[in-house]
């Protein structure tokens, strides 16, 4: 049959062809169906006396969530393995709650043992003769679940329960299985009804954090418990198994028939038997709670590169292990590390880990300890994430969905007490250091899995110091002719998401994790508005940064200035095979990376699995020159500072991020002439012999919350104090992106993002 | 931390019981005696401390302990405790005393960091707390600032900007680049601009090396170059050179006195601490490996 067209006919469908071509040129006018959300603030790793915090549960919640810097959203995450303090307790009547009130003559550093009764502690070496000690993942399961459920209710709060994993293989992970945790609304009430368990107060909770216990249980290091979750010398419990569907189990030679898990043995081999275990612990969150948990090295470049005979650090392969096994769950890395106050900042330190044999031979015979990777953070970050071309770039080089994240780390300030403004060790969650994540929560309120899948699109940036607290980044492909975008469109959908504190909902568009396809010669139009917070951060020091000082530039230690924002790129080229060169390659150690006197090696000594020599800075922004590349708009709250930039037609997949800081290129010990972030080696107080920056101002106010000179417990050296401690921290700050990617048709496929 | 008493007390008595204003006016400049003071005082701060623990079965809940409950409780709740919550409050300080004191006798301090780094603090605030400020001397200090002459000397300083290249930082694109800058295109028309304010020349010398910072010196100002540094070549243009005078220590004399009084001050606190490190044998077992 043939149709014949009547001219009307055919000039109504060229009409509706324009039509629709002019709807594709209008991006703004078709959304991509986004569900509606903001950035939050929020912190995943931080200890409490459940662990070796200093403080309660109770006050560790206030002091993140109530304070002056509060965070949205937190997750309280101790230590694997076990403990002897009831952190149920609190310290004094301030701290009491209905539920878990304060008890005369108890503190949260009161013992299992002198509180509960050690018949109350389960497991291997539990029971009234035991050790008195708690394994974690009872602790998980029958006490700090309760008093955060309870506190999270209370206080009509987001607050999760996590873990800071003690790691088969290696040093350590923030991780969470958020299943049955905070259940609302139509979700069904488990509340916990385990054989042999009894409250330990009259809050029954009506959630649970079973799986998280159990995989603390099945896959902790620290965790050398045999019970299966039971009663002490009973089968009565949780009797749990810990194999994975489709692995070895049993049939491995560390499994333990007893325990019915993974217990590699210690000696030759450690580190690759744990490794094994950590995969398959991953696997397990992927089969079990594929949306309901997330696995992220922490500070992972700290205890050094990967030891085959120890636990130590990560190298480029482990994190693709761990990627590949589970990209749903491991999908990215705590870079930053906490501990920003410390004499070592981040605890990152030379010759700081004991490999025995495997020690760093220097020459003649003669070995020293291994230094955390990179040897020192740089700017407070690790070296896998502040090398522009390492192991980051390495990573998203692959089209990977790895993301970097930052994090408190608390534990304690030093010297000081926890209400002191002052550290020489930890900040408090939200007082330095947030991750701020797209929650897509549609106006409910923020609840664990909505921030759970936050984290897992990458839609996040970090910052500390409160050096911005907004931020819109956004990619959008322009065509020639009717699908041109002008910088001045995307830029104006860059500002009304800033404005709105959430991101772009529009065609043509993407945002942080997210990958943009185009066809082979777009333009991409990269728009970046960044908030600079007005008013003071929460540093409690008036007196002028003294690393700027260096410069001649006169600028308060609390109110610090973005000074520039960097656009980095990078080019994809896809996965690498396991077991091909390309795979595996370990950060150079020692002085093949760092020198002694604080000095760097290049990217020519980086194996090339662990570097991408195609990252680089394509455009730095700043409000420098007689035409300032960014513009600044006012609002409440601050300044927006918004930018663009215009890449050329693209014809190969890729990516971009940014960074951002409050020091200009070459200043002395802390940026390079390129702008880039110098070893902390020259800061930290662990090593006097290498500080470099003085601090000359002399206050008469060196306590409280408006501190005007250089305080007292800062280092000295020849009568000089010198930058250290949180002075170092508060002087050097930083802002990283995650990634966008560009994905060009018929270039290399992005596959770490759908 | 304590220097014998007996030892103190002959020493003091000695110098000012002969009478001898000449020699007693030696003997007061003489830094051994302000060392012995200093000892003199940190002993009685010892033995002050000492003597609480003399008693260790007796607490004192005093008023600074309320102040401090009240302080705590209103931080946290907005407002004052009431006369309960007040009781409760000086029980857990009383609470915490008990458990402080028993810690201390089963020693759980040892091998703390954290309390170890706290303690040492406080031991260094005490040694602070009596380091005698010295006395001014025109003389001396203007010695003092001439042997410094070079900190105190107001540096050659350098506006610049660099022009930064994309992806190509050969010299030949250096050049181009510098060419294109000087016929007219803007600064960042590639990666973008950085500018750089009276870098006093230490900074140039530290950043981009000797050769550079001669360079730039000797640039005529406004004309972009494609320049060599330390680690690649950069395109950039001097805009001013300031230089360097020399410091007149009359303008500088507040500055001098307080440079002065603080290196003093450190010379006397590690005077003070190699003092009491004097009653503790050393015993070097070699550097870990």
């Amino acid at each position: 049959m043939k149709t014949k067209f009547r001219q009307r006919q055919v000039s109504v469908a060229i009409a509706a062809l324009f039509g629709s071509a002019a709807l594709l040129a209008a991006p703004q006018i078709l959304a991509a169906g986004k569900v509606a959300g903001k950035y939050v603030a929020g912190d995943f790793h931080n200890h409490t006396t459940c662990s070796d915090g200093s403080i309660s549960i109770q006050k560790l919640v206030n002091k993140s969530m109530d304070s002056a810097w509060g965070l949205d959203w937190f997750v309280q995450a101790g230590h694997g393995g076990n403990g002897n303090r009831n952190c149920s307790l609190v310290e004094d009547e301030s701290l009491a709650t209905a539920e878990y009130p304060y008890v005369s003559g108890k503190t949260p550093n009161t013992t299992w043992a002198d509180s509960i009764g050690k018949d109350k502690l389960k497991g291997l070496s539990g029971g009234a003769s035991g050790t008195g000690n708690m394994w974690r993942w009872q602790s998980l399961q029958e006490v700090q679940y309760q008093v955060m459920e309870y506190l999270s209710e209370l206080k009509n709060q987001p607050l999760i329960l996590g873990l800071e994993s003690v790691v088969a293989g290696h040093e350590h992970t923030s991780m969470s299985i958020i299943t049955g945790q905070m259940p609302y609304g139509s979700q069904t009430a488990v509340p916990l009804n385990v054989p042999g368990y009894t409250p330990l107060g009259t809050y029954v909770a009506a959630g649970n954090a079973t799986a998280l216990a159990q995989w603390s249980y099945c896959f902790d290091r620290g965790d050398t418990d045999t019970s299966r979750g039971n009663i002490t010398g009973t089968a009565t419990g949780n009797n749990w198994n810990c194999s994975v569907t489709g692995s070895a189990n049993a049939s491995n030679a560390s499994w333990n028939t007893t325990a019915q898990k993974l217990m590699p043995a210690s000696g030759t081999g450690t580190g690759d038997r744990g490794h094994y275990k950590t995969v398959e612990a991953v696997k397990w969150m992927t089969e079990n709670h594929p949306n309901g948990s997330y696995y992220v090295p922490a500070h992972l470049e700290r205890a050094g590169p990967f030891n085959p005979d120890g636990n130590n650090g990560f190298n480029i392969e482990h994190l693709r292990n761990l990627n590949n096994a589970a990209p749903t769950v491991a999908f990215g890395m705590e870079t930053q590390p906490g501990h920003g106050a410390s004499a070592n900042r981040g605890e990152y330190q030379p010759k700081r880990n004991n490999f025995g044999t495997g020690n760093f031979d220097i020459g003649g015979g003669t070995k020293v300890n291994v230094d955390s990777a990179g040897g020192t953070t740089y700017g407070g970050t690790g070296v896998y994430g502040s090398v522009v071309g390492g192991v980051w770039d390495a990573l998203l080089g692959e089209g990977r969905n790895f993301w970097f994240f930052a994090s408190s780390d608390w534990h304690n300030r030093g010297a000081f007490g926890p209400d002191d403004r002052r550290s020489t060790q930890d900040f408090l969650p939200g007082e330095y250091q947030r991750n701020y994540t797209m929650v897509r929560n549609n106006g409910d309120k923020l609840r664990p899995q909505t921030i759970v899948d936050g984290l897992r699109t990458g839609n996040n940036f970090a910052a500390s110091g409160q050096l911005i607290d907004r931020m819109a980044f956004i990619a959008c492909a322009s065509y020639p002719g009717i699908g041109k975008r002008t910088d001045a469109a995307v830029e104006a959908l860059a500002l009304t998401a800033a404005t709105n504190n959430t991101d772009i909902d529009v065609s043509g568009c993407a945002t942080m994790g997210e990958k943009l396809v185009v066809r082979p010669g777009a333009e991409i139009v990269v728009s970046i508005v960044v908030r600079d917070p007005s008013g003071a951060n929460f540093s409690p020091y008036t007196f002028p940064n003294p690393s700027l000082k260096q410069i001649d530039v006169d600028q308060p230690l609390n109110m610090p200035v973005l000074h520039h924002v960097d656009l980095i790129r990078g080019m994809v080229s896809g996965y690498k095979t396991p077991g091909t060169a390309g795979y595996s390659g370990e950060w150079p150690r020692n002085t093949n990376w760092l020198a002694t006197d604080g000095t760097t090696a290049s990217l020519a000594v980086v194996p090339a699995a662990a570097k991408n020599t195609t990252a680089g800075v394509i455009k730095t922004f700043s409000g420098e020159g007689a035409t300032p590349s960014w513009t600044p708009v006012s609002v409440a709250g601050g300044t927006m500072l918004k930018m663009t930039y215009r890449i050329p037609a693209v014809s190969a997949s890729q990516y971009v991020r940014i960074r951002g800081t409050n020091l200009p290129a070459s200043v002395p010990y802390e940026t390079d002439a390129s702008g880039n972030p110098l070893s902390d080696l020259y800061t930290n107080a662990g090593d006097t012999t290498k500080l470099r920056i003085p601090c000359t101002t002399t206050g008469t106010v060196l306590t409280g919350d408006a501190i005007d000179g250089c305080p007292a417990h800062m280092a000295v050296v020849s009568g000089q104090k010198m930058v250290s401690y949180d002075v170092a921290a508060w002087a050097d700050l930083w802002f990283y992106s995650n990634p966008i990617y560009i994905q060009v048709n018929g270039s290399t496929t992005v596959a770490g993002v759908k | 931390m304590s220097t014998t008493p007996q030892h103190v007390t002959a020493a003091i008595g000695q110098a000012t019981s002969k009478g001898h204003g000449h020699r007693f006016a030696t003997w007061m400049r003489e830094p051994l005696l302000h060392f012995m003071v200093l000892g003199v005082l940190l002993f009685a701060a010892d033995h002050f401390l000492f003597a609480r623990e003399d008693d260790p079965r007796t607490i004192t809940i005093g008023a600074q302990v309320d102040q401090e409950a009240k302080q705590t409780f209103k931080a946290a709740r907005g407002r004052d405790p009431n006369a309960e919550e007040l009781t409760a409050l000086r029980k857990v300080w009383l609470d915490n005393e008990v458990l402080y004191r028993e810690g201390l006798a089963l020693q759980v301090d040892k091998g703390d960091t954290g309390i170890r780094e706290r303690v040492i603090f406080k031991a260094l605030s005490i040694v602070d707390a009596n380091l005698k400020r010295p006395a001014p001397d025109d003389k001396v200090l203007r010695d003092w600032f001439e042997k410094r002459r070079s900190k105190y000397d107001e540096p050659t300083r350098f506006d610049f900007q660099e022009a930064v290249l994309t992806d190509d930082n050969t010299q030949v694109a250096a050049q181009a680049f510098a060419q294109a800058l000087n016929a007219g295109n803007p600064g960042d028309a590639k990666a973008g601009l950085r500018v750089f304010k009276g870098r006093p020349k230490a900074n140039v010398l530290q950043s981009y090396g000797a050769e550079f910072a001669k360079a730039l010196e000797e640039s005529p100002p406004g004309e972009w170059r494609a320049q060599m540094t330390r680690d690649g070549w950069r395109v950039i243009q001097l805009t001013a050179l300031t230089p360097g005078k020399p410091a007149v220590f009359e303008n500088l004399h507040g500055v001098v006195l307080q440079d002065w009084t603080d290196a003093v001050m450190a010379e006397q606190r590690s005077a003070a601490v190699d003092a009491l490190a004097k009653k503790y044998t050393l015993r070097v077992e070699g550097e870990a490996k």
